[in-house]
């Protein structure tokens, strides 16, 4: 094989594959890094909450809403859901000695519930539904599905507006100031209590949005959480817990690294590679590759 | 004068005899009416309890959260699984399940101790869901499906031999090694190894003042921790006479978790009772519905959140109190993992 036909027909579709795994994944680690950041609480259940949104738009999508519906409704009827989980959850133990361990826990265990709590509504099985876009593109000779081309698109129209709220808005500032430092944050007006139980539903809103757009490709079923969180966590530590640029960078570079490398390997030693990348950012830069959320 | 340490492990010591009283005559009942399911599931119990005694010792006492202890306890299962189709010796296999664990153990805690906190916990869940992914993938190992036909072992033990095969015999070994494994692990946190990881957890950055090394610590406790749940592993196929990759899955350490939860954290004690606890709520919520995570999910909350030392937690003050008539200073017995944890925030 000429090293041209190499890159088109190896490489190339190979790079395009991963990075609409790439963006799934960085859809997926937003809302966590947005929720470490703010509210120093790693959640456990955001796997679940993936999942709640994939089977909320499966259940409305056989009702007959459509699709570009849904991906607006689903994440705003995961709010008031985040809202609750972090009123009555984490709030609680919000002020305990050890925050991150016992709010780690509480999620944890929301996580088991809810998985089974899909089991019994939903039932064991893998639903797959109806890809909302069919047909692909000739990319240069690389055939492309188009719902990969489009959910390339919105990952990154979704990727730039979370950041244009966080960054330039005055909300995002209130955000960025409560993380900052909470007590005077609080003595400046901001509302602080709200601005946690917000963030916390806006965390919880994207998980929503994501299983909604990755439905059609990953399937859903009740234990679908899991496979993206180790990822997705993963993403997040490289990336700098609470930093959204840092998510976005570490989601892409390590899904091309587990792309490209399961060329040369065989898939089962990619996870030890990208796993490796991320105890080699906690042993030389645990900051990661960004600071955190309000520490600029 | 005792401190409050040591009166609440006395306590433990208590409630640890209560328990073996209690296991010796269920395997007495079982003998006697030839049972062989409850004392199989007893066994099981047992087994995991020793899972669960190394996740507390690390999260009751050193204040690290370990999600992935169930990759020592699998590593310790796999060696011994492995041991036992070549040689068919307890002894042996054991013997083998300690080298591999310990190897195991030190690489993982070289990685996992560079870093604290929620950093510790989540890069043990990554360390043992790769772990567990490979071997899932390595067919040598017999890949997704594990490896069966271990045989049935003699276990030598002096003068007498017990066979695996036989519930009650086997139960009672495993009975004997757990508790030895819970007494030498409260013996150890009685030295002053075990005074310095229980300083560890009330306030990290004052102990490098006192002149002992945080990290030196840490690493003994994580490889000792290991090594509990790698023995207790090894005991696992001689139970069932397989092992599977599901050892290593996330919800091995998960259960072991919830049961150290359930039963209090920083007891040792509660862990054991936590996972007895854990496979009755298992069998008997399973009778009615297979769903019995949601009712698990819901007690492990509600514990996390309004009974944070658990069932001994709420217990244990009484027996201390009992304990304690003798000296005189009447103190109010707070439970020690309050005295543990007051400070950690600092």
């Amino acid at each position: 094989m000429s090293p041209i036909d190499y890159l088109q027909f190896v490489l190339a579709p190979q790079v395009v594959n991963g990075l609409a795994l790439g963006v799934a994944v960085v859809l997926v680690a937003l809302g966590l890094t947005i929720i470490f950041g703010m509210l120093d609480v790693i959640n456990m259940s955001h796997g679940e909450f993936y999942a709640i949104g994939a089977y909320v738009a499966l259940a409305m999508g056989a009702a007959g809403i459509g699709f570009w519906f849904l991906l607006v409704l689903v994440p705003i009827l995961m709010v008031p859901l985040g809202m609750a989980a972090e009123r009555l959850l984490i709030r609680p133990v919000f002020d305990s000695k050890d925050r991150h361990v016992t709010t780690l826990l509480v999620t944890f265990g929301l996580a088991l519930i809810v998985e089974d709590v899909l089991k019994v509504i939903f039932g064991p099985n893998t639903q797959r539904p109806p890809t909302p876009i069919p047909g692909a593109t000739d990319l240069f000779g690389i055939i492309v599905p188009n719902y990969r081309l489009f959910l390339i698109a919105v990952g990154a129209l979704i990727v730039a507006g979370v950041a244009y709220v966080v960054y330039r808005t005055r909300l995002g500032a209130m955000v960025r100031a409560a993380a900052f430092d909470r007590n005077m944050a609080a003595s400046l007006g901001v509302p602080v209590s709200l601005v946690y139980a917000g963030t916390f539903a806006f965390g919880v809103g994207l998980a929503g949005l994501a299983g909604v757009l990755l439905a059609p490709i990953y399937s859903v079923f009740p234990t679908m959480g899991r496979d993206f969180i180790l990822l997705a966590f993963t993403v997040v530590i490289v990336g700098g817990m609470g930093s959204i640029w840092g998510a976005v960078v570490a989601g892409l570079l390590l899904t091309q690294v587990q792309a490209l490398a399961s060329l040369v390997i065989s898939p089962v030693w990619t996870d030890p590679i990208v796993f490796g990348t991320m105890v080699a950012f906690l042993v030389f830069r645990p900051q990661g590759l960004f600071g955190r959320l309000g520490h600029a | 004068m005792r401190d409050r340490l040591t009166t609440s492990m006395r306590a433990s010591h208590v409630l640890a005899l209560i328990f073996v009283v209690a296991a010796l005559c269920l395997a007495a009942f079982g003998a006697a009416t030839g049972d062989t399911f409850y004392l199989r599931l007893g066994t099981e119990a047992l087994i995991f309890a020793g899972l669960a005694l190394s996740v507390d010792l690390l999260l009751g006492y050193s204040g690290a959260l370990s999600l992935g202890q169930a990759l020592y306890f699998g590593i310790g299962a796999y060696v011994s699984a492995l041991t036992l189709m070549k040689v068919p010796s307890f002894w042996l296999a054991m013997g083998a399940a300690f080298l591999v664990t310990l190897a195991a153990a030190i690489i993982g805690g070289l990685i996992a101790n560079r870093v604290r906190g929620v950093y510790f916990a989540l890069i043990t869940f990554g360390l043992a869901q790769v772990f567990a992914k490979v071997v899932y993938n390595t067919r040598e190992l017999g890949a997704s499906d594990g490896m069966i036909g271990v045989p049935v072992i003699q276990i030598g033990l002096g003068p007498f031999s017990v066979s695996a095969a036989s519930p009650a015999g086997f139960f009672l070994v495993v009975l004997g090694i757990i508790m030895g494994l819970y007494a030498l692990t409260a013996y150890l946190l009685d030295t002053p190894f075990g005074r310095v990881l229980t300083a560890l957890k009330a306030n990290e950055k004052r102990v490098p003042f006192l002149g002992y090394s945080v990290w030196r610590a840490r690493m003994a406790a994580y490889v000792f921790a290991g090594l509990v749940a790698g023995l207790s592993g090894a005991l696992y196929p001689m139970l069932r006479g397989f092992v599977s990759p599901e050892l290593m899955f996330f919800a091995t350490s998960g259960n072991a978790v919830i049961s150290v939860i359930l039963g209090g954290v920083g007891t040792l004690i509660g862990a054991i009772y936590g996972s007895v606890l854990l496979v009755i709520l298992k069998s008997i919520i399973g009778s009615w519905t297979e769903h019995h995570l949601i009712v698990i999910g819901l007690l492990f909350m509600a514990c996390v959140m309004f009974l944070p030392k658990g069932m001994v937690g709420f217990v244990r003050p009484r027996i201390e109190r009992l304990l304690g008539r003798e000296p005189a200073a009447p103190e109010p017995a707070p439970p020690s993992s309050a005295t543990i944890k007051s400070g950690s925030a600092a």
